[in-house]
């Protein structure tokens, strides 16, 4: 029987296969669209992350469109704590509180036990409200041993000009719970000394009825416009403003306290060294706007983008960064890219404590609220393969640099790196399939 | 050829005739004007293709294959592309979708009666059906003499996707274009809705086709007013181009939703021609389908 010899799964492709020959290839009527894949982040010496990712698109026959996002991370390896060098070994104590790790002499202090794993998923729906108007709903979670976050999302975009322009309001809320291991330290309180046999105990850090988990709340809103200038070129205008409540103090991070003339650390109650917790503001708002230009230059695309931030906290940045799309051949292209990023430090931001002088009302050493520059540069390779599926791979070079001798620095710490360089290699391969 | 423009609730309406089928393209854009030039651009895109691909005519490279005597014809870029198309639409129905099966009609005149042709008279044809008997090397196509091709069987759907493409190519408004029921849409309207399609039943007594779309393209193969009757068996025009004979338990008509027009339009095409087996056939391609038995 013929009809039971022929391959008529096959059958279809092959007609939308002679479809596309004859130029008259459709859009699917119905998209699904999945893409997975897979990213390497490693600061050499330091953080290792491995990522994989899953997104999908469905384009119902309604015209309503349908999206998901599933992401699992895991991440090991060595972070800064917070503490400056010194020119002897010093001793922390672990989150947990059970055990303790050394640095050597002239070392960046690094916490060594960071490991966690973060799984997240995300969802949502666009459909049309009314006329003109497109309506997003959505809805996130994600979860890691000691921080849960949870949150909606939803925005409204409304097409004018005949098309040419976009306007976006969106709004995001996000309820967030940290449960740092050993309990979240009481601000300031002194690093205490690891309390072997009781390792793993989230009471060890715990003090005087301080809870063990904090909470947050983030809210953002935000506008956007998309302009078409020409019929060549794009741009976009985005502004967000984000208002955080609540517990933001990094309860792995801790000062060094050190003395105000030789600048060496002062020993602590019971332990050779004394580290502080750090202590943050409970409030924070942030200000961001960027500009992207996308300019379509016949074969290839260029995009330029300016992104301008700010906070409460005193932090600015300003990020730069140009790509180029070399599509050098129908189905493959190459995708340069270049980032410039500085910032400058918060106003609490500071090296280390002074013994003797007054505890601020809040302080960090953390590298990230620090001043800093950085640069990315990275090459993107994108091709459409046999199957009709697209791969693209990413390597993607990071340099962050900071003030390594402040002027102001103290005694012996004028020789030691009061700011390490952070190198980063991201690595990515992408696949997208399962269209219809 | 006159292109009438009408205000629709849900935008403007370009109508006009070809290829004997009522054609509309509906368009989402405010302006009369805009409507109107659209329109007539897929008006002129329909009334080319009729004329490039009619049998009907003298003055077409139809007509110059048709009438070679077995001599090779050299065809253009278009034609070549169609014949290629028909090619692969050959061997993937295993002969069952032929360009040559033209022929048969000089016996099979599906009007409603019962002239059945004798078998001697269908036997007497077949030599001069099959796709395998003629020489087509890209551009160059030779028919054994007395053979015909006819490319019609491809032409209204493709003349959909055409005119859709040409449309688009010229706006970023939303378009509907349908031609006699076998249509394309290119994009939802800025309200966010889809385009509201209704396919008309081949059989007054089954309910209308009604349904959304907003991206896609729906074609029905099968018209039930052309059949033949008698001694009680109805014989649907649907014909076996290896046999010469109707397929007999064809269903009465069949509509895809597909990517493109031409697309769809084969597949139903495809869907008939194998009988009975038709729902499974579409089952197995992954897309939506419509079947009136």
């Amino acid at each position: 029987m013929a009809a039971t010899e022929r391959k008529p799964g096959g059958l279809r492709l092959a007609l939308a296969a002679a479809c596309g020959v004859l130029g008259v290839a459709g859009a699917p009527a119905h998209a699904t669209e999945v893409s997975t894949g897979a990213l390497v982040y490693a600061e050499p010496g330091r953080v290792k992350a491995f990522e994989l990712l899953a997104d999908g698109t469905h384009e119902f026959a309604s015209g309503n469109i349908g999206t998901f996002r599933l992401v699992f991370d895991a991440l090991t390896g060595a972070s800064a704590n917070g503490a400056v060098p010194a020119k002897n070994a010093q001793t922390f104590t672990s989150p947990s509180g059970g055990s303790g790790y050394t640095t050597a002499a002239g070392e960046t202090p690094l916490d060594t036990t960071f490991k966690d794993t973060r799984f997240a998923g995300s969802g949502g729906l666009t459909f049309p409200w009314g006329r003109l108007t497109k309506a997003t709903v959505g809805a996130y979670g994600s979860f890691e041993s000691d921080y849960t976050s949870l949150g909606i999302n939803g925005a409204l975009s409304r097409d004018l000009f005949q098309r040419n322009t976009t306007i976006t309001v969106r709004g995001s809320h996000f309820a967030d719970s940290v449960s740092p291991m050993g309990g979240a330290p009481v601000p300031f309180a002194e690093m205490p000394a690891p309390t072997p046999g009781e390792h793993d105990d989230k009471a060890a850090l715990e003090d005087d009825g301080e809870g063990s988990s904090e909470s947050k709340g983030v809210t953002d809103l935000g506008v956007g416009l998309t302009q078409v200038l020409t019929r060549r070129t794009l741009l976009a205008l985005n502004y967000t403003g984000t208002n955080v409540t609540g517990y933001q103090t990094d309860p792995y991070k801790i000062l060094s306290v050190v003395d105000g003339t030789t600048g060496d650390p002062v020993a602590g109650t019971g332990t050779p060294e004394m580290f502080r917790y750090e202590s943050r503001p409970d409030k924070r708002s942030k200000h961001v706007a960027a500009a992207e230009l996308i300019q379509n230059l016949g074969r290839d695309i260029m995009t330029l983008s300016y992104r301008w931030y700010e906070d409460d906290w005193g932090i600015k940045s300003r990020t730069t960064e140009v790509t180029y799309r070399l599509n050098f051949q129908p189905t493959r292209y190459v995708q340069p890219n270049l980032r410039w990023y500085h910032q400058g430090a918060a106003d609490f931001y500071r090296r280390y404590l002074v013994q003797g002088q007054a505890l601020p009302e809040f302080a960090s050493a953390d590298y990230r609220l620090g001043e800093m520059d950085a640069v990315s540069v990275g090459m993107k390779y994108g091709t459409k393969l046999k199957s009709g599926n697209d791969l693209t791979m990413r390597l993607e070079y990071y340099k962050q640099t900071g003030n390594h001798a402040p002027n102001d620095a103290i005694g012996n710490l004028r020789d030691l790196d009061l700011y390490p360089t952070v190198d980063a290699w991201i690595a990515n391969v992408g696949l997208t399939f399962g269209k219809q | 050829m006159t292109v009438q423009v009408q205000r629709r609730p849900d935008g403007w309406l370009a109508a006009f005739t070809a290829m004997a089928s009522p054609c509309e393209v509906l368009l989402d854009v405010d302006d009369r004007d805009e409507a109107a030039s659209l329109g007539e651009l897929a008006a002129a895109e329909a009334a080319r293709i009729e004329r490039h691909l009619s049998r009907y005519r003298d003055d077409n490279i139809i007509h110059a294959i048709n009438h070679a005597a077995g001599r090779p014809v050299l065809v253009d870029d278009e034609t070549a592309g169609l014949l290629d198309f028909a090619d692969q639409c050959w061997r993937l129905s295993e002969g069952r979708f032929d360009v040559t099966s033209g022929v048969l009609r000089r016996v099979w005149r599906f009007d409603g009666s019962d002239r059945v042709p004798s078998r001697a008279a269908v036997k007497e044809l077949l030599p001069l059906v099959g796709w395998d008997k003629v020489s087509w090397a890209r551009p160059s196509l030779t028919l054994p003499v007395g053979m015909e091709i006819d490319l019609g069987g491809l032409g209204k759907e493709y003349a959909v996707d055409r005119a859709a493409q040409l449309v688009s190519m010229r706006t970023r408004a939303a378009v509907l274009v349908n031609f006699g029921g076998d249509l394309r849409a290119l994009g939802a309207r800025r309200d966010g809705r889809p385009w509201r399609v209704g396919v008309e039943s081949p059989d007054a007594a089954a309910a209308a086709l009604d349904l959304e779309l907003a991206q896609g393209a729906l074609a029905t193969s099968g018209d039930a007013r052309r059949f033949l009757l008698k001694n009680g068996v109805r014989y649907p025009h649907i014909l076996n181009p290896r046999t010469g004979w109707p397929v007999l338990d064809a269903p009465r008509s069949v509509t895809v939703l597909a990517d493109a027009c031409t697309e769809a339009g084969l597949l139903a095409t495809l869907a008939m021609l194998q009988g009975r087996m038709a729902r499974g056939f579409l089952a197995e391609q992954g897309v939506k389908y419509w079947v009136l038995d």
